[in-house]
Formats: structure tokens, C-alpha cells, sequence
């Protein structure tokens, strides 16, 4: 029945865009919202009637090849979280009715394409929904309609036609190696046949095209900018999970179960992850933009992704998936802080407020607890992934690609630290004395993505056997 | 494959290679934002061609003519938003340049 993920979002949008203007125009972001906690519940009830029932009459017309497995299952579930938590911070952030209509139905076809980049297992399947779920961002990036939006958007409009354009070249020389489309016909025929040059070439096409819609350090210009750019919401919901999703999932997956981690496969791996930690990192400290510090955060963190998928060990992939998850919920929260402070103060500029504390107490709290984890320390989930990454490193002997995400950790830790003391501790100042804590709409998110967070740090030693490990394989 | 398809194939290569040349210079070369998304375009077309040879090299006609169907779908609804955008860039600016929206950096 994993077929419903994709179709019931997609005909709610027909449904809500019927001419009865009136009702549907409040009902939209509440059918949002359900939509997304509904699929939550789902996935977390994953041994129930549901997922292992036929689809009888529809599923001849919708021959889609759609896979659930562990990890598929674990990224439903980050899609479910981080789409519920916009979906219910953009009732409070866009004021407008018409525009939270808009907004709620794109959420929705969103919803759909996600949900089919994670079940599908057929690389131009893959491409479509990669495609429709791009498609929706450049729409989402542009929605506040000013200069600097359209110029975030036209940059990712590019850099996506661009990565796009890489993908289709690298499917149709597949095509002609291996004769088939199929995630599994392609892994048998590539490992039937030695690596020949045009295999080479078809998988570094493939590669690089991920690698561009993931934010890859050489190929991560577009990223800040549309994120730091978009609406709120928007930021959310694309730094939690759409580029989480679109190019670090389908990376995961084609590295896994079409490519076979081959060797050297393994070492552009390392060699991009490194790199982009570094890059991710030192480009966070200079930072004076909340939302761009943010996102060069986030380009750090893919790093880590990268990196622990380069050890090509089960305890790696593992490690990856984990990172992902954990990465998706405490980036969409610190997001929601930004959100927050922007809304209350209406400024992102990280040097004009401070000591927002004393009059956001739990915007302050969740933005700690969201950073800390962030940059790994104990007992949040941020640190059990690092240090399985890490721990993957060492025993696949990578010593040196080790260090450097220990010590790039460390930097992590002092950007946090650094925009933890610019606004939110210290003196509040005179400008800012009377500001109020962020509305219920903000704050209840902000409070079950900490719980999150904090909730896996403190059960780890209970999941770590029963869903972590297995994700490897 | 045979001789008359190795030959054949050769022919689309040269006009894949040229195509993809020309779009990669429209794109570099140009400060105007609609000649970028006109270079993309070219990009796009040298892509759907290498499928059709694709198609034809591996025996999957079928296959590649429905891939190719879909391409173009696809590829028609990025480039309609890309020219709201790029419009919407006008409507404010009055300006096509790109050297005049560069404000983003860091």
C-alpha cells in the first residue's frame, strides 16, 4: 500500500484546488498538517496491516516499482517530522490567507515527490520525482517575491538544470552498458563486467549530479543563498529534509544498492567529505547572517554524511543513515529558532540583537540544546552519530579523515558557541527590552524537535542494536 | 554492435558533442539571464538526443521513447518557472543583466 504516500497527497491537492475557493482555502494547511502527522504515525506503527498489503485494482495502473525498506522507512519518518513541524510553523509565519493556501498545497505536491525519491527503485523514476520535488523548491525559494529571493531561486534554478542535465547523461550511459533503468539489473550487470571507461564516466556523470543537488563543497554556491534567502518556513523545511532527501538520500541509496561502494568510488567519498566539513565549517565562522551561518552549518554536516558513506563499512552506511536523521531534526530546529528571532525582532543579523534569553526563555533553551547536539556533545543525539562515524573511520583504518571530523567538530562547537553568545546570551539591549516569546505555533515544534533530539541521546543504548545498526546492512 | 550502428553512432556523437559545446559557451559567455536558461535549453536537447542513441544502441526504443516524452514535460515546467522568475527579476530591476542582481555573496 506504500503507494498511498504518493497519491493521497497528490489528489488532496486536485481536491483542494476544486473552484469552492472559500472552504478550501482555510482547510489547506490543516490537511497539511494532518497529511504529515499521518504519514508520522504510519511509519511509526512499520509492522502493521499496511505496509505489507497488495494494492489491488489501483496498483495496475500505478506500476511504479516502490521498495520499503529500513532506511526508506527511517526517511518517511524525517519527512513525516519535518514536514508536520513546517507545516505548522507557516500558519504563524505567513500572514496572508491566499498565500498560506499556496504554500500549503506545494507542501503537499512536495510531500508526494519526497515520498517517491525515497521508495522508488528505477533511476528515472528517481530523476521525475527529484525533479518534481526541485521544481517546488525554486517555486518555495522565490515565494516572498522580492530581488534578493528571485536571485537565490534563479541560482538554484541553474545549478538544478545543470545537475539535472549530469544525471540524465550518466542514466542514458548506463542505459546503453547495462540495457536497463532497474536499481538491481544495473548493480548485476556492473558487477558482471569489469570497470570499462564508459562505466567510469557513466557513474561520475550520476555522481557529480548528486553531488550538486546535495550542496557538495565544489559544487555548494547556490545553497546559502537560497537558503538564507527563502521564507521561514521554507528554510525549514528545505534545509530539514528536501536537499536531505533530493541528493544526500538518493546518494546513499545509488552509492549502496546500484554502484556496490566500489573502491574508488569510496575515495572521492572521503576525499569531497573532508572537504566539505572543513569548508562548511570555516565558511560558518565568519558569518554574520543567522540563517547563512545556518546553512554553511548544514553544508558541514552533509560533510559528515559523506564522509562515514566513504568507509564503505556496514557500521559506515549505518552511521550515515543516523546522521542524516539526527542532522534533519536538530538543522530544522535551529532553523525555527532563526525563524523565531526573525519574527520577533525582524533582523537576522546575528550583530545587532542580543541577550534574547531573558525574553525567549525556551527559544533560548531548544537553540542551546539544537547547537550542542549539532556540534556533539554528550548525551545528545548529535554526538552517538559522530562518534559512530568516527568509530567507522578508525576501523576501516581512514586515521587521518578521522581527525579531521574530530577536529572539525571542535569548530563546529565554537561557531555555535559564538552565535549562542551573540543573541541569546549577554545583556539584552535597549532596543529589544520588551519583546515576547514566539507564539504557541513556534514554540510547541521548537519543544517536540528538542525532545526528539534529547529523547534518542538518552534511549541510544536502546535503539542502537534494534533499528541503527541493521540500517547498514 | 554492428558496423552500420558503430557508424551511426558516430554521426549523433558528433552532433551530442557539438550541441553540448554550444551550450556550455552560451552559458559561460553570457551576462543575460535569458541567453543562461537558452543555453540550458540547448544543454537539455544535446541530453534527450544521447538518450534516443541510447535507446537505439541498447534495443529499448520503447523504453527510451517514453523517457524521452517525459523528459520534455519535465523539462517545459522548469522552464516555465524559470521564466517567471527571471520576469519577476525584470519587473524589479529593469534589467536582464546579471552583473547588476549580484548581491548574494559570502
Amino acid at each position: 500500500m506504500s503507494h498511498l504516500l504518493i497519491l493521497v497527497p497528490f489528489c488532496c491537492v486536485i481536491i483542494l484546488n476544486l473552484p469552492i475557493r472559500k472552504v478550501m482555502r482555510s482547510l489547506a494547511p490543516v490537511a497539511a498538517i494532518v497529511l504529515s502527522l499521518l504519514q508520522v504515525v504510519m511509519v511509526l506503527c512499520f509492522d502493521c496491516h499496511f505496509w505489507q498489503t497488495q494494492f489491488g485494482i489501483i496498483g495496475t495502473f500505478f506500476k511504479f516499482n516502490l521498495v520499503v525498506d529500513r532506511l526508506a522507512i527511517l526517511m518517511l519518518l524525517c519527512i513525516g517530522i519535518v514536514s508536520f513541524v513546517t507545516a505548522v510553523i507557516a500558519r504563524v509565519l505567513i500572514k496572508e490567507r491566499k498565500e498560506r493556501f499556496d504554500f500549503a498545497s506545494l507542501l503537499l505536491i512536495s510531500l508526494s515527490a519526497l515520498n517517491g525519491i525515497v521508495m522508488v527503485r528505477d533511476i528515472f523514476s528517481l530523476y521525475v520525482f527529484l525533479e518534481i520535488a526541485a521544481v517546488i523548491s525554486f517555486i518555495l525559494i522565490a515565494f516572498k517575491a522580492n530581488l534578493l529571493a528571485y536571485e537565490g531561486a534563479f541560482k538554484y534554478i541553474i545549478f538544478s538544470a545543470i545537475a539535472s542535465i549530469f544525471l540524465l547523461c550518466g542514466t542514458s550511459l548506463l542505459l546503453i552498458t547495462s540495457g536497463s533503468t532497474d536499481f538491481s539489473l544495473i548493480n548485476a550487470s556492473l558487477t558482471a563486467q569489469a570497470f570499462s571507461p564508459s562505466i567510469i564516466l557513466a557513474v561520475g556523470l550520476f555522481l557529480v549530479g548528486l553531488f550538486i543537488k546535495a550542496g557538495v563543497v565544489p559544487f555548494h554556491w547556490w545553497l546559502p543563498d537560497a537558503y538564507s534567502e527563502a521564507p521561514s518556513p521554507v528554510s525549514v523545511y528545505l534545509a530539514g529534509i528536501v536537499t536531505k532527501a533530493v541528493g544526500v538520500y538518493a546518494l546513499i541509496r545509488v552509492a549502496v544498492s546500484v554502484f556496490g561502494m566500489h573502491k574508488s568510488i569510496c575515495t572521492v567519498f572521503l576525499l569531497l567529505g573532508a572537504v566539505t566539513i572543513v569548508v562548511g565549517a570555516v565558511a560558518a565562522i565568519t558569518q554574520t547572517d543567522f540563517k547563512r551561518m545556518l546553512s554553511y552549518s548544514s553544508i558541514s554536516q552533509v560533510g559528515y554524511i559523506i564522509l562515514a558513506l566513504g568507509s564503505a563499512s556496514p557500521l559506515g552506511i549505518a552511521a550515515a543513515c543516523f546522521h542524516l536523521f539526527n542532522h534533519a531534526i536538530f538543522k530544522s530546529l535551529l532553523f525555527v529558532n532563526a525563524a523565531a528571532v526573525e519574527l520577533q525582532t525582524g533582523t537576522r543579523d546575528m550583530d545587532k540583537v542580543s541577550g534574547l534569553s531573558q525574553r525567549m526563555p525556551i527559544t533560548g533553551l531548544t537553540s542551546v540544546l539544537g547547537s550542542l547536539s549539532c556540534a556533539g556533545i554528550p548525551p545528545l543525539a548529535g554526538f552517538w552519530s559522530k562518534l559512530l562515524i568516527v568509530i567507522a573511520l578508525l576501523s576501516t583504518g581512514h586515521f587521518v579523515y578521522a581527525v579531521v571530523a574530530v577536529l572539525a567538530s571542535v569548530v563546529t562547537l565554537g561557531y555555535f558557541l559564538v552565535m549562542q553568545r551573540k543573541v541569546f546570551f549577554g545583556k539584552i539591549s535597549e532596543e529589544f527590552s520588551n519583546i515576547k516569546e514566539a507564539g504557541l505555533g513556534i514554540v510547541v515544534p521548537e519543544i517536540i524537535l528538542a525532545a526528539i533530539t534529547v529523547g534518542i541521546g538518552i534511549f541510544f543504548p536502546v535503539i542502537l542494536n534494534r533499528f541503527i545498526l541493521p540500517l547498514g546492512g | 554492435m554492428s558496423a552500420s550502428a558503430v557508424y551511426l553512432f558516430w554521426i549523433f556523437g558528433i552532433f551530442i558533442v557539438m550541441l553540448f559545446s554550444i551550450g556550455l559557451y552560451c552559458i559561460l559567455a553570457t551576462f543575460n539571464l535569458i541567453r543562461a536558461l537558452i543555453g540550458v535549453e540547448i544543454l537539455i536537447k544535446a541530453v534527450t538526443l544521447l538518450i534516443i542513441v541510447a535507446g537505439f544502441l541498447s534495443g529499448h526504443t520503447a523504453l527510451t521513447q517514453s523517457l524521452v516524452i517525459t523528459m520534455i514535460v519535465i523539462e517545459a515546467v522548469v522552464m516555465t518557472i524559470a521564466v517567471g522568475i527571471v520576469l519577476g527579476i525584470h519587473k524589479q530591476n529593469k534589467s536582464l543583466d546579471v552583473r547588476k542582481i549580484r548581491s548574494l555573496k559570502g
